[in-house]
């Protein structure tokens, strides 16, 4: 896809997002999901990154955003260091630790990565219930219950005031998603497309799999870790049900309805998931039980993902249009 | 304390050939197949919750003789039909690998969840295979755990048998080193395919049918599971069943005793740690080939 079409759409669903307080602002439960569309759509668009473009089969996103989210929570609770830079430090934290999982990993094959990086994802949860997660404040298997909210500028952004948070998402998540369509359009991109091409082409072409993939573990945890700090101020309490199979598998779904590998549509598929799981959370038990059904009907049935259609539609406007001049 | 260690080492074991007997199975589909089956651990909760059925409500004649007579068509039709249905429409994509992957993973979602709403979120308890003791000396071993280590060993080698003496398992080795040169010499490659997978949901069904006896029917253990038997044939090398074989004892053994040592929660974080090393220092496993 061209960068230009991209940017139409990215910018068009911004903007839309952008305007969506001024007739939700008043409804708590609207505002909660546009937020959680915003922090997903970028933790999704992190792994359409290093899944679909670097061609590195991890499955340690959702470890990632517990490391930040975890991270921060720390920091300030038992550090008292203030939230903004606590949220920093956790991307910091959740980089390096992106390090150390992708170094072992990328000496592996395919199905060998999702699997260290899914044990890693299942590690988590003893870990931080256990003894070891109690010694560095993880609170046990009761969680961080009382996370300080983000103060800014003698500003607190707080789950009380929504709008205000919702703008500083919206423009943390709109300097992520530059990040990530930059990196995606550079020689970076490219890069990866022609590892995951060729990767012995690509290398005696003289591009280095291994610096740019641990490069793409570094920054796509990176950023993962930062929203998933922002996620733990803005919820104010963390416990290790975020590690549960149902996180992940909301996740999954916004991949497979985006399409892998279709960088904007991953956004569109956080817009759909997210509404959609909260308009099933009623349902209770049953909700991991329609997930889990949706995965295999859409993995099936959905080949590109969703966006694909919606591009044809839109080229096809515009070949009208031409036809029409 | 030496006592103490024989038992440790005793549950080693028969952890160990239950584990051989999952990850024997995994390391032939992978090998075979090449589809990364996530939902294995929701088959082997699938034969716990099939003996619990057959046993205590239903208390059908002849109790696990009868279960283990049905388990296997059971299990055949349900690892035939999964392939057939959900994995095989996937083959014709490129990134097909990733799509398994994703699939299975939500049809294992789909799979525990269906277990809670069906029979409930509690734990099940299924009776023993048979109950008494044996001593020799002073130490003390239940029968039960004798005939699961007998069961897990004898069906490890009945599948060995089949593998290497009859048309059928020689049609599976020759898939299993070159698809296209198999269908080449007429071989059905879409019924081998099928059938390798029926026959790892068997083993996997077993695996459950027998493990359970001791560690009970959990609806949310399948992740768990699912972890042990991925990490031992990672570790053993994938599609390597020799490798997997040794895997699966040293995971056994290094389970009983970190549980034992360090407590329980810790058995995880030794495990993985042990899978990093190795794949570290191999990247392809214990006795993957390059």
């Amino acid at each position: 896809m061209s960068l230009k079409r991209m940017l139409r759409i990215l910018c068009g669903f911004y903007c839309v997002m952008g305007i969506m307080p001024l007739f939700f602002g008043g409804t708590d439960y609207i505002m909660n999901i546009l937020i959680m569309i915003l922090i997903w759509a970028v933790v999704a668009s992190c792994w359409d990154v290093i899944m679909g473009f670097a061609g590195i089969f991890s499955f340690g996103q959702v470890a990632f955003y517990v490391v930040g989210a975890y991270a921060s929570a720390i920091l300030s609770v038992s550090l008292d260091i203030p939230p903004v830079f606590s949220i920093m430090m956790a991307g910091v934290i959740t980089g390096l630790f992106g390090v150390l999982v992708g170094l072992p990993c990328l000496r592996l094959a395919g199905p060998y990565v999702a699997l260290v990086t899914f044990a890693v994802h299942m590690t988590l949860v003893p870990f931080l219930r256990g003894p070891l997660g109690r010694a560095i404040g993880s609170g046990g298997s009761q969680g961080i219950l009382t996370i300080p909210p983000i103060e800014l500028f003698g500003l607190a952004f707080s789950s009380e005031q929504l709008v205000p948070f919702f703008y500083l998402t919206l423009s943390l998540t709109i300097i992520c998603t530059l990040v990530l369509v930059l990196v995606i359009k550079s020689y970076w991109g490219t890069a990866f497309l022609a590892l995951k091409d060729s990767e012995n082409f690509a290398a005696s072409l003289g591009i280095s799999a291994f610096k740019y993939k641990l490069m793409v573990f570094a920054l796509t945890s990176f950023i993962t870790g930062l929203f998933g700090a922002l996620y733990a101020h803005y919820v104010g309490m963390l416990s290790t049900k975020m590690l549960s199979m149902d996180v992940f598998t909301i996740l999954m779904i916004m991949m497979v309805i985006g399409g892998i590998g279709k960088y904007p549509g991953v956004v569109v598929g956080a817009v759909i998931t997210v509404t959609l799981s909260q308009l099933l959370a009623p349902l209770g038990m049953y909700r991991p039980l329609i997930m889990g059904a949706i995965v295999v009907v859409l993995v099936l049935f959905l080949r590109d993902g969703i966006i694909s259609p919606i591009i044809r539609i839109l080229s096809s406007w515009q070949r009208v249009g031409v036809e029409e001049e | 304390m030496l006592l103490e260690i024989i038992d440790v080492f005793i549950s080693g074991l028969i952890n160990g050939s239950v584990y051989a007997l999952m990850a024997v199975g995994l390391t032939l589909v992978y090998g075979v197949t090449k589809a990364f089956n996530f939902a294995y651990g929701s088959f082997y909760n699938l034969g716990g919750y099939f003996a619990w059925t057959l046993l205590i409500p239903l208390t059908i004649i002849g109790g696990y003789f009868s279960v283990f007579f049905m388990a296997i068509p059971f299990f055949f039709i349900v690892g035939y039909l999964l392939e057939k249905v959900l994995i095989s429409p996937l083959r014709k994509y490129d990134d097909w690998e990733m799509k398994v992957m994703m699939l299975t993973l939500g049809l294992s979602l789909f799979m525990d969840f269906g277990y809670q709403s069906i029979f409930g979120p509690r734990i099940k308890s299924l009776p023993g295979i048979i109950e008494g003791t044996v001593q020799i000396g002073e130490i003390v071993l239940f029968q039960q755990d004798i005939v699961i280590f007998i069961l897990s060993i004898s069906g490890m080698l009945c599948f060995g048998w089949v593998l290497n003496n009859t048309r059928t398992g020689m049609a599976v080795q020759a898939v299993a080193q070159n698809p296209a040169g198999a269908q080449i010499v007429g071989i059905p490659k879409d019924f081998i395919f099928a059938a390798t997978f029926a026959i790892s949901t068997i083993m996997v069904g077993f695996g459950g049918i027998l493990l359970c006896q001791k560690n009970f029917v959990d609806p949310m253990g399948s992740t768990d599971i699912m972890i042990k038997a991925w990490v031992i044939t990672a570790f053993g090398g994938m599609g390597s069943i020799r490798g997997s074989l040794y895997a699966a004892f040293i995971l056994g053994m290094l389970e009983a005793f970190v549980g034992w040592y360090f407590g329980m929660i810790h058995v995880q974080i030794a495990t993985l740690t042990l899978l990093l090393v190795t794949l570290a220092i191999r990247p392809r496993g214990l006795m993957g080939r390059e």
